[in-house]
């Protein structure tokens, strides 16, 4: 255990990422990470299977690609720092995603900020 | 002899670069967020650094966990602004100065911090989102970054302790350096923001203040919190203000505050501090003192 991460498993809703985790999840990561390449992004949206095929994504993390499961991802071991260049390729804003992943609509997160205009 | 003659703190959220491309300056719901910097962005155009020492952090751009640097310095004459999955931004490649890296480089490195180095590699909104607020750049930049990337993504991360230390040994490293150049040192990140998890937007006011002010009068308070108590008190993703204490480690004991700008719209706490050497004026000291959590 790393002393500097002790009792953060008690703060509720918050997964470190940290090396165990990035090993296990690191096709996944490295899958979203591709996507700060044109030419990745372009196939990805030609072919997703085929390009999740090629990344050696398993089953379960396919299906949590293809449903958008921002929260299931998080909590599989994917790093919000690659998802979020994921997200720019599906359309989404950070905002549309922090909503998602505390179930909530767009409209319903925004009205818990101080400014919901700002978008 | 070179010399440090100040150090700014700022988030980089990169959202405000977005808002910067789109043309939000004077959007209500952006303005107060951009016209926080023109004060500092003033004090830049009048003092005329010939260099920015940036710790910021790569967001798994450059650099993928397969291989992540603790802390790694840029070299290079150029380096692009990097594509994060939305395409390239309309600014001019960032400028470097080799001499002046090489020299931090070696610097550092014989001071004990074993540090990685990268040339002309891509940098991401970690430097690009506040840089361009900072600084003009039509047509072109009007100094060079010091690039230093430190890694608060993948634990485990350097320790706060840590991240002051490095700082420390950049003022010896800077102030080793024979040109006369005026350098100023950036700390980036924070404050409070939570955006993975349920506990995605999470803020805390009262701590972002209270850091703050032991930044400014009592930094060795905050060299004992562990990466948990950020987490507890900021939210997950204020851990990054390891990266302010970088900063505060390259600048001297006493320093005062010549402009704050806080500005909570959504989820991150957008911050920006300047600093100074010097004496914090009583008064404002004393303001600063009140509103402390009775413990960290």
């Amino acid at each position: 255990m790393n002393p500097q991460l002790e009792g953060i498993e008690q703060i509720e809703g918050t997964y470190a990422f940290d090396i165990r985790t990035s090993n296990k999840a690191l096709n996944l990561n490295r899958f979203f990470w591709n996507m700060i390449r044109a030419e990745w992004r372009d196939r990805y949206k030609a072919d997703p299977e085929g390009v999740m095929e090629e990344a050696g994504l398993n089953e379960t993390e396919r299906e949590l690609v293809r449903n958008e499961d921002w929260l299931g991802l998080v909590q599989y071991g994917a790093c919000f720092f690659v998802i979020e260049k994921f997200a720019r390729v599906v359309r989404k804003t950070n905002l549309e995603v922090y909503a998602l992943m505390r179930g909530e609509t767009f409209e319903e997160f925004m009205a818990t900020r101080r400014v919901p205009e700002s978008r | 002899m070179a010399k440090i003659i100040g150090a700014i703190g700022t988030s980089h959220v990169p959202t405000i670069g977005v808002a910067y491309d789109k043309g939000r300056q004077t959007d209500p719901a952006w303005a107060p967020l951009f016209d926080g910097y023109k004060p500092v962005a003033q004090w830049l155009a009048e003092k005329q650094p010939d260099a920015l020492v940036f710790f910021y952090n790569d967001h798994a751009t450059t650099f993928f966990f397969d291989m992540y640097p603790t802390f790694a310095l840029g070299v290079g004459e150029r380096f692009p602004v990097a594509d994060e999955g939305a395409g390239l931004r309309p600014l001019p490649a960032i400028k470097g100065n080799v001499d002046l890296q090489c020299h931090i480089a070696e610097s550092l490195v014989n001071d004990e911090f074993d540090l990685t180095i990268f040339q002309e590699k891509p940098l991401d909104h970690g430097c690009a989102s506040p840089l361009p607020l900072l600084w003009p750049h039509d047509p072109d930049w009007p100094g060079a970054l010091v690039p230093i990337a430190i890694n608060v993504l993948q634990y485990p991360l350097p320790t706060g302790k840590r991240c002051y230390k490095l700082g420390q040994a950049v003022r010896r490293a800077i102030e080793s350096y024979p040109e006369d150049l005026k350098v100023v040192i950036v700390g980036t990140g924070g404050l409070s923001h939570q955006i993975h998890g349920e506990r995605t937007g999470f803020n805390n006011e009262e701590w972002d203040h209270e850091f703050l002010r032991l930044l400014q009068f009592e930094p060795e308070k905050l060299l004992e919190l562990r990466h948990a108590d950020y987490v507890r008190l900021g939210g997950a993703e204020s851990v990054e203000q390891i990266m302010w204490l970088a900063m505060r480690g390259a600048m001297p004991e006493k320093i005062r505050r010549l402009h704050l700008n806080y500005y909570l719209a959504t989820t991150t706490a957008m911050t920006l501090a300047l600093y100074e050497e010097g004496e914090e004026p009583a008064q404002n000291a004393a303001v600063a003192t009140e509103n402390i959590p009775a413990q960290v």
